[in-house]
């Protein structure tokens, strides 16, 4: 019987040497640097941006290899989670700067602080690393500046004979209009939830005029059952019954809806400025990249708020985990990214970067509109009403939206829940 | 002929013609049925070949004249499809190795032999049944950390084993309850010990749970994702199944190549399931059913 | 009794490697996961002891009973309609000379050889209301009015995700029940065809009795996967629209994950092994009435 067992140990240990044999072992003098981000196409855009950096970065330390992790928003989030429960995180990571997402780490004591005096000198718009520090300390460098615009496809209005919309009511009119030709009238990811929470606050402002609502309403200043709330929630009920958004709304993902738009299936796509890449994506045809343009939110009337007043952040942060141990390598590739990356954006057309830019001949028309959409801005938001409490009332927030949109509540019911959530959230405080 | 004989034969084809008809109603069941099976399959195919831009063409079904087999190519050598099943292999083989040798032994002494604390440990065989791999995800994670089995395929196959260990025990012990003591008797009687009578004596005739219990932990295990989702983290080590969901987030703009990977990923196991078709048909459930 | 049979030795060679493996795999998290049912915690950070709480707020969180009622549905729907179909199914092809079977089967069972990443992302996109196939089947014949995002309705979405379920799990019982029908020996079908027995009572009599440990076991998986179903509606719903497709596994997996309530989601799972544990014996007990083994 010895012998069985002595057996199953050998076969135990050969299978585990078996397995860690795939694993890569690393030369001495190589150094590893782990790097995660939700940017999992690498062919464009600001995935190809990034590959781009890691390879200059590569050449410059020779001895350094970055490995990358990248997965869409949602896997991502889960996964840096789980690696936090750990102490596992990678040294280099891409997240968000709100506080329900990178506080609790940074509270943990797991975020590196950052030298601002090192960053600062870095070209960065006003507001834009203000926005990573906690406690007067630095955390993280941004990668975008985010806008929530519209983008549409000037053929398709052109084929459905629609003018091009200046309001929400104009669009909820030409539903019809592309309906019958087959066309979705607006495209956005609802699965997910929260790109439907951005429609709530910049809809929320464009009826009451004032973005610093739902600040209050978090703070506990007003109420979310404010009457001008439940208009938004009505309101929004009445877009989706027009038939604007696609059929499947709650349940089609970021893909769904970007390919819906770039396939030209959809006249129009809600999201945020880091899509500029759309205009030289290479998945799409020439025609639907000739045809491309981008508006601002548009206003609602009879209600307050204007076109200018922007929905807009700052995102998609770089942090170094304290518990890297080549934090000086670290440290130089945040500061490459700092220095380069807003550049590289800018050159390839990929995101709206934090950092100031030079308008180039080269700009693609949705570059030069997004812009123009920046430098008129009236107002600014801020970071999103949904990332601003805890996590629970991000996910709630979202979850209720998903109802909302489905029509499974109504907005008295929607509006009630949402003021229970920021309540608790509040006294969790 | 007679008037009887007359009315039985009217009677015959009455009930032929009624047998008949009820044969090809049957009949065009059983094909409605197998086409449910095959026909999304196809389609999936169909969109394999074409361009993005084609797949939202009114038509049901359609062969593109210029088939895009290019999307073949992206997808294997962007989805990595040898290394990730390379990975899977050598992750899978021990797994179903040890998937059912061990739950063999275990079965064996439960319900051969006399312990005090066979109940006991019979209850733990039968919960682990019922126990979520949900559950055990983040525990394991925290936990593996510790004893150096997080992002390693040594981890995934001791929790591949772990989660087959009830289902296949429960089938071998069916099995063995079977078999008549005497079988070990006489092997005492001739001074055989048990490592001699194990493998020689009782494993051959519980030969269909072998095949029941590898076949089912196989394609178990081959289908698994949340976990390799959860533990593995470097590229290198990752698995077919956890790749197909990666490449969708790389190629999330190109539908045409996302269903060229994923009929590569459903590729391995058809193969060998037409391969082997006869031997998995009987085996697959044979132990079961003794069971 | 032989002494061999109690052999501790050879026992603990036997039981302990199988034992510790699931020691390590299973049953410390699950401890683990007790011990955190009555913490309040993100994952990481401080860990704040609550007491019962996690488990009170069980009782009144509606998801919770709505992913509860979901999965009784699906076990509802697997064990009776799928079994059924399958039944009848594996009676027919029993019956109908071996190479035709033998080709159906073989059809029949190629769902179940796929990854289920697979198969959800092929339903997914034949669900998809703007390219899927089955709108288009639809428009082809003339019902353009049942046109449908069907995993994006309410009203639809867990038919949809029930019948996905379904079309990949069905090639399981089918097989199952056909090696046991199979198995039923020629002398009992002769001797109960001698006693006048027509196929009906054939069936009751006979064959039903006879394979009820297939039965057994097709409902035994039957429920614990209907519990434990949670990948396929990770990765094609996630549990919307709303709670509508919302089932157990999913949903403490998402309050952990996604919402960062550790221990909630741990109180959740805690219930979850609970109740699945009742069923497998409930199930065991009512069967073992009928027969002695397993």
């Amino acid at each position: 019987m010895k012998k069985l067992l002595l057996f199953l140990c050998i076969m135990l240990s050969l299978t585990s040497a078996f397995a860690q044999g795939s694993s890569e072992k690393n030369a001495d003098e190589t150094i590893v640097l782990k790097m995660g981000d939700n940017v999992p196409d690498r062919k464009n855009g600001l995935g190809l941006v990034i590959e781009t950096i890691n390879t200059e970065f590569e050449q410059t330390y020779p001895n350094v290899t970055i490995t990358t992790e990248s997965y869409n928003d949602q896997p991502w989030q889960e996964k840096v989670r789980i690696y936090a429960t750990a102490n596992q995180l990678p040294d280099v990571f891409r997240y968000w700067s709100f506080s329900t997402l990178l506080t609790p780490l940074v509270e943990a004591g797991m975020i590196e602080e950052l030298d601002y005096e090192v960053y600062s000198q870095y070209e960065f718009l006003p507001g834009a690393l203000e926005g990573n520090m906690i406690d007067g300390k630095l955390y993280g460098i941004p990668t975008s500046s985010d806008l929530w615009v519209i983008y549409y496809n000037k053929s398709l209005f052109e084929k459905a004979g629609v003018e091009i919309p200046t309001s929400w009511d104009d669009i909820m009119e030409s539903a019809d209009a592309f309906n019958d030709m087959g066309i979705i009238p607006m495209v956005t990811d609802g699965k997910d939830g929260w790109p439907l929470c951005e429609l709530f606050d910049n809809m929320a402002q464009r009826i009451n005029g004032d973005f610093t609502y739902v600040a209050k309403a978090q703070e506990r200043e007003m109420k979310y059952t404010d009457e001008s709330f439940v208009k938004t929630a009505d309101y929004i009920q009445e877009l989706v019954k027009a038939g604007v958004f696609q059929e499947n709304l709650t349940t089609s993902d970021y893909g769904d809806a970007r390919n819906a738009f770039g396939q030209e299936r959809a006249a129009m796509y809600m999201m945020g400025s880091w899509e500029m890449g759309l205009a030289n994506d290479t998945n799409f045809s020439e025609n639907f990249k000739e045809n491309l343009d981008v508006m601002p939110f548009p206003v609602v009337e009879g209600g307050k708020g204007k076109a200018t007043d922007t929905l807009g952040w700052y995102g998609g942060n770089i942090v170094i985990s304290s518990n890297s141990k080549i934090k000086d390598v670290a440290n130089n590739y945040v500061e490459k990214i700092a220095s380069d990356f807003g550049q590289k954006c800018w050159d390839l057309q990929a995101a709206f970067p934090p950092v100031k830019v030079q308008p180039l001949e080269t700009d693609t028309h949705v570059a030069k509109q997004l812009l123009s959409i920046a430098a008129n801005a009236t107002t600014m938001s801020g970071t999103p009403g949904l990332d601003r409490l805890d996590n629970v009332f991000k996910e709630d927030h979202q979850e209720l939206m998903r109802q909302l949109c489905s029509l499974i509540i109504d907005s008295e019911e929607f509006t009630t829940k949402l003021d229970a959530s920021a309540q608790r959230a509040y006294d969790e405080r | 002929m007679s008037n009887d004989t007359n009315l039985i034969y009217k009677d015959n084809l009455k009930e032929r013609r009624k047998k008949n008809i009820s044969k090809t109603i049957l009949m065009i069941v059983l094909v409605f049925i197998a086409l449910l099976q095959l026909f999304p399959l196809v389609w999936a195919f169909s969109y394999s070949i074409k361009t993005s831009g084609d797949l939202f063409g009114p038509e049901l079904l359609s062969f593109p004249k210029n088939p895009q087999w290019v999307n073949y190519k992206t997808a294997f050598v962007d989805g990595k499809i040898l290394k990730y099943l390379s990975n899977t292999l050598s992750i899978i083989i021990p797994s179903v190795i040890f998937g059912t040798i061990l739950p063999f032994s275990l079965a064996y002494a439960t319900t051969r032999m006399e312990w005090k604390l066979k109940p006991l440990v019979w209850t733990v065989v039968i919960a682990g049944l019922t126990v979520p791999i949900h559950t055990t995800l983040l525990p394991n994670f925290i936990w593996f950390n510790k004893i150096g089995l997080l992002d390693s395929h040594l981890g995934l196959i001791i929790c591949y084993i772990a989660f087959s260990m009830s289902f296949n025990s429960i089938i071998f012990s069916g099995l063995l309850s079977g078999i008549p003591k005497s079988m070990e008797e006489s092997a005492f009687l001739e001074g055989a010990p048990y490592r001699v009578i194990l493998p020689s004596i009782i494993a051959p005739m519980a030969v269909t749970g072998f095949s029941t219990v590898a076949i089912q932990t196989f394609l178990n295990h081959w289908n698994e994702f949340i976990m390799a989702n959860t533990y593995l983290s470097t590229e290198s080590k990752r698995t077919l199944p956890f790749s197909l969901i990666l490449f969708d987030g790389q190629y999330s703009s190109n539908y045409a190549v996302q269903f060229a990977c994923m009929v590569l990923v459903a590729l391995p196991p058809l193969i060998l399931y037409f391969a082997f078709s006869s031997k998995i048909m009987t085996g697959v459930t044979a132990g079961a059913v003794k069971g | 009794m032989q002494s061999q049979f109690k052999d501790k030795k050879v026992i603990a060679t036997l039981v302990l490697p199988g034992i510790i493996i699931m020691l390590i795999a299973i049953a410390a998290p699950i401890i683990i996961s007790l011990g955190l049912s009555f913490v309040k915690w993100t994952g990481f950070g401080k860990m704040k002891p609550i007491g019962f709480d996690n488990y009170l707020r069980i009782a009144k969180d509606p998801i919770f009973w709505k992913s509860i009622s979901n999965v009784f549905i699906l076990i509802f729907v697997t064990v009776f309609f799928q079994n059924t179909i399958a039944f009848i199914l594996a009676m027919y092809l029993s019956n109908i000379g071996k190479k035709l079977s033998n080709i159906f089967r073989t059809i029949y069972f190629i769902p179940a050889t796929l990854s289920l990443v697979v198969v959800t992302k092929l339903w997914v996109n034949i669900f998809n209301p703007s390219y899927g196939l089955l709108n288009k089947i639809l428009a082809q014949i003339g019902l353009e009015s049942l046109q449908h995002a069907w995993l994006g309705n309410t009203s639809t979405a867990l038919g949809s995700v029930i019948w996905i379920i379904i079309w990949q799990g069905f090639g399981w019982a089918l097989l199952f029940y056909y090696s046991g029908i199979v198995t039923v020996p020629d002398e009992l079908r002769e001797a109960a065809k001698v006693d006048g027995a027509n196929k009906f009572t054939l069936y009751t009599r006979i064959i039903i009795p006879y394979i009820m440990p297939v039965i057994q076991a097709i409902i035994i998986i039957d429920v614990t996967s209907s519990l434990k179903q949670m990948e396929m509606i990770y990765l094609s719903t996630a549990g919307g629209p709303g709670d509508t497709t919302q089932f157990l596994a999913l949903y403490l997996y998402q309050r952990a994950f996604k919402y960062s309530e550790y221990g909630y989601g741990n109180a959740i799972s805690v219930i979850f092994v609970i109740l699945a544990f009742t069923l497998t014996i409930l199930i065991r007990k009512t069967f073992a009435k009928r027969l002695e083994s397993l």
